[in-house]
């Protein structure tokens, strides 16, 4: 009796042990620390509010600790995080943005080195060195109306924009103003090959695409009805597609990106609490809340709901740095706006 | 005594003489107020346009900003660009402008109060959502109005594009609009009509007192309103964005963009060094306004003695008025506030068929009446729009008074300080702000007040306008007549000047209140989360493609403003 017992109890602990914990709920002491600072940590973030809103409130439930978020635009996000870091008044205790401003921010310093429990969770290729696992991908790619471009008429490749009959039916953001942009049009020879990127650029510039300030706005024109072809971000396919708008997105197969990075200032006020969201945000519950929004995640298995989005290939685009992009936007000035 | 003990004696004297005169203590103390509020700020920025270096970081001293903004040949075709624009767009303001306080205050057309009060609708709708709106309206592929002259005319295509040079000034000019209106109808009202009858008792048509007797002496009150409204044209972006660009249409600010506040990482040293032309710009106006209404006796209409405004019968053309009229202000208020309702009851927009009326929804209402947020930002944007506004006329009226009405020495520089940060973008000023305040000893950064700093410091200029062209027309009898009974500069200025001013003060505090409502660009970089005003919550509504609920909260605030609007004009109207 006594070792079916003593049986029974090994073989407890070695269920316990061996069975998959959520990263949280092994940080209950940092939970207890976060609360003696305040219980609440400060995100300043360019992910957009409506799934972050969603996280805190879980978070809240199931920690008991807070969180307040700031959201703009990542270039805003770094403005502001730089000027209060130099300043020596640094507000925020963790940073949501994509790749660029981050290191960008990281070369600066302000960035302390966490290694989250939760990063266990993700592929060993999508974890930067520097900058941790890559929770979400932001992917680039070609949306249109089908009210009125039916799926058999759709554009079927990027260059199939090229074709005379989409010639005055294609928006895309202005890549002399739009850095995203830029960067896409730049890394194109990823998906294209070099020469063939160059020659597609240049047809494409020839279509004469209307240019608008940013993805938002090319895929909101899409959904009016305005132009029937968009080169935005393919989650907004379903994120307007939900509330009604006819849109579909064209299975390109490869489509490229940005990824994005969640990082903690070493100079927080509430450090204990910035890990706890931190752990809590890249682990899958917080991951699924996103994808669940139509955002692209990178949690194995874990897809937004929209039709084929396990089939895509994503391929992450080369950074530029500030002279690459002055350079490129001059370029693409002569070819896009002549 | 020597002839040197005597200079330092004299210049003792003078300073203590100047000193014990309270008018020029309050000089000293508006213009400490100005010199910090702008200044402080913008030493930052104008120190970031001479460094090779982001601010914070140590950087060399160069010319080199200047040269990359100014040496460019491209810059100056888009420097005319915006010229264009920015005339067209001011002088159309200013037109519209001009008939609509004609026809609500100086006739007898009915519904003039109505028109009064809808004019100034289109000052509460950030200038996005107004350009949004004429795009859905006029876009030539599937635009509303298009859409509709397209069927009932059996047109091939839709008559207008709005994606054109005079699409982009006709959008501007209704957006610049309601300001004018508040300017030049502020001056029409406080105008004493003893002159226009007398021209009339002359055997002067009613034709020729308007031509010959009120539009001269509305001179200072129409420069004012041309002069802000042209610099304002002159530094939008929102409406270039949006209707500019499609069009491939560039413009100053769009370079701007591209080059220095679109570029990546920001390059706000640039920014720096091309604002300083636009404020260059600026500044030259506000010296030619001084110029063009330095003679204030000239344009003094406001005596002793009391009056009515002068209303004229126009008979048998006064229904023709109002329709003019209405037809204007379906241009400005009725055509946009119909898109944006429409957006707001639609789960996504479209160009609506018979369908579209089973798919109405209250959705959004509902999203903003269960959030936190929305509350919250509605709380913290009346307090900052009342507040604000009141601090910023109290401020406003001062400076007019110290730069119209005396001769200290100097006092023209107090507008020119006014005038400083508002040349600066609204993005790079908002970092100017931040650099300047997040280590203030007084911790006003990430708190309510740094954000009515912020909006006191970037919106006093339409303050100032506003009540300035109301103090030109009042005569110094007035104030001559309270200081021989022995009343001192305040008691004057509080029982004499402020009600004399009303209308102009009220006009610039409707102006500020609806401004600061929905005001985005100054506060971006200022408010703490938690503490959110309602004008980031709308463009970041926009920024996430919540059309729907940005278009809800858009005409919910119109309709918090419209009541603040009647209050305040109640409470400025003249009393007979």
């Amino acid at each position: 009796m006594v070792i079916k017992i003593r049986y029974a109890l090994w073989a407890l602990i070695a269920v316990l042990g061996l069975a998959p914990q959520p990263a949280w709920s092994q940080s209950k002491n940092l939970i207890d620390a976060a609360k003696k600072e305040g219980g609440k940590a400060i995100v300043y973030g360019s992910l957009e509010s409506s799934p972050v809103e969603k996280i805190i409130k879980v978070f809240r439930s199931k920690t008991g600790l807070d969180a307040e978020y700031w959201r703009a635009s990542s270039t805003k996000v770094m403005d502001r995080a730089l000027g209060e870091y130099r300043a020596g008044r640094p507000l925020f205790d963790l940073i949501l943005t994509n790749a660029d401003p981050m290191i960008i921010m990281a070369k600066e310093g302000i960035f302390a080195k966490y290694n989250s429990p939760s990063a266990r969770n993700y592929a060993p290729e999508s974890i930067h060195p520097d900058l941790g696992p890559r929770y979400r991908n932001v992917v680039v790619g070609i949306i249109y109306n089908t009210r009125m471009i039916k799926p058999a008429d759709a554009p079927k490749s990027l260059e199939d924009l090229l074709k005379p009959q989409y010639r005055g039916k294609l928006v895309m953001p202005d890549p002399t103003q739009h850095t995203t942009t830029t960067q896409w049009v730049t890394n194109l020879w990823k998906v294209l090959g070099k020469e063939k990127a160059d020659r597609f650029i240049r047809d494409l510039a020839a279509t004469k695409p209307v240019l608008v300030e940013s993805l938002l706005p090319a895929a909101k024109r899409v959904t009016t009805g305005e132009t029937p072809i968009a080169i935005t971000y393919v989650k907004y396919a379903y994120i307007f597609g939900k509330e009604g708008a006819p849109l579909d997105y064209v299975r390109l197969g490869k489509m490229m990106g940005d990824g994005h990075y969640v990082n903690l200032n070493n100079k927080a006020s509430h450090p204990s609490a910035g890990k706890a969201f931190i752990d809590f945000f890249l682990d899958s519950e917080s991951v699924k809340i996103m994808a669940d929004m139509g955002e692209f995640v990178n949690l194995k298995g874990v897809y937004p709901p929209l039709p084929d989005a396990d089939k895509i290939q994503f391929v992450q685009m080369d950074g530029l740095s500030k002279k690459e992009y002055a350079a490129k936007k001059k370029e693409y000035q002569k070819i896009f706006l002549k | 005594m020597t002839a040197d003990q005597a200079l330092p004696a004299a210049a003792r004297d003078r300073v203590s003489g100047f000193l014990t005169h309270p008018l020029n203590l309050v000089f000293i103390a508006v213009a400490a107020v100005l010199a910090f509020l702008s200044l402080y700020p913008t030493a930052f920025l104008i120190y970031g346009s001479f460094t090779d270096a982001p601010l914070g970081l140590p950087g060399h001293f160069t010319f080199a900003n200047y040269v990359r903004a100014y040496s460019d040949p491209s810059a100056y075709p888009l420097i005319l660009n915006s010229f264009v624009f920015g005339l067209g767009a001011s002088g159309l303001s200013v037109a519209l402008a001009l008939i609509l306080a004609w026809v609500t205050i100086r006739t007898n057309a009915p519904f003039r109060r109505l028109f009064e009060l809808t004019a100034i609708i289109p000052n509460i709708m950030p200038p996005l959502l107004i350009s949004i709106s004429w795009v859905m309206l006029l876009n030539p592929s599937n635009g509303l109005i298009n859409v509709v002259l397209v069927r009932l005319l059996g047109l091939g295509k839709g008559p207008f594009n709005i994606y054109s040079l005079p699409g982009l000034i006709f959008v501007e000019g209704l957006i610049l609009t309601p300001l004018a209106f508040l300017i030049i109808s502020a001056a029409l009202k406080g105008m004493d009509p003893s002159l226009e009858e007398s021209a009339k008792t002359l055997g002067s048509s009613e034709l020729g007192v308007v031509s010959r007797i009120t539009f001269p002496l509305m001179r200072p009150a129409i420069l004012a309103a041309g002069t802000l409204n042209f610099v304002r044209a002159l530094e939008s972006f929102d409406t270039p964005a949006i209707i500019a660009l499609p069009a491939r249409i560039e413009v100053f600010t769009t370079k701007i963009w591209r080059e220095a506040l679109g570029s990546f990482p920001t390059n706000h040293n640039l920014a720096a060094a091309y604002g300083i032309g636009i404020l260059a710009i600026a500044l030259i106006f506000v010296y030619l306004y001084r110029r063009f209404t330095s003679k204030v006796e000239s344009f003094s209409t406001v005596t002793g003695k009391a009056f009515q405004p002068h209303q004229i019968d126009l008979g048998k053309w006064r229904h023709w008025a109002s329709a003019g009229a209405f037809v204007l202000l379906t241009m400005m208020v009725i055509l946009p506030f119909a898109v944006l309702i429409l957006v707001s009851v639609l789960p996504y927009y479209h160009v609506p068929t018979w369908e579209t009326w089973q798919t109405l929804t209250l959705r959004h209402f509902k999203t903003l009446y269960e959030s936190e947020r929305v509350y919250r930002a509605f709380g913290n944007s009346l307090f900052l729009a009342l507040g604000g506004a009141t601090v910023c006329m109290l401020l406003a009226s001062l400076t007019s008074y110290l730069t119209v009405r005396t001769k200290i020495a100097g006092r023209g520089l107090l507008e020119g300080l006014v005038f400083i940060p508002w040349a600066f973008p609204g993005t790079a000023l908002a970092l100017g702000l931040l650099w300047a305040y997040v280590d203030f000893p007084i911790p006003v950064y990430a708190t309510i007040w740094i954000i009515m700093i912020a909006y006191v410091t970037r919106f006093l200029p339409y303050g100032l306008r506003a009540v300035s062209t109301t103090i030109i027309q009042i005569h110094r009898e007035l104030e001559e007549a309270s200081t021989a009974c022995g009343a001192g500069f305040f008691a004057t200025f509080r029982r004499i000047l402020l009600p004399l001013m009303r209308p102009g003060v009220m006009a610039g505090w409707i102006i500020l209140v609806t401004i600061f409502m929905r005001e985005f660009s100054a506060s971006i970089f200022l408010y703490s989360p938690g503490a959110e005003p309602l004008g980031p919550l709308l463009y970041f509504f926009y920024l996430d493609g919540w059309t729907g609920p940005m278009a809800a909260l858009g005409l919910i605030i119109s309709l918090i403003c419209i009541v603040l609007i009647a209050l305040a004009q109640r409470f400025s109207r003249w009393e007979s």
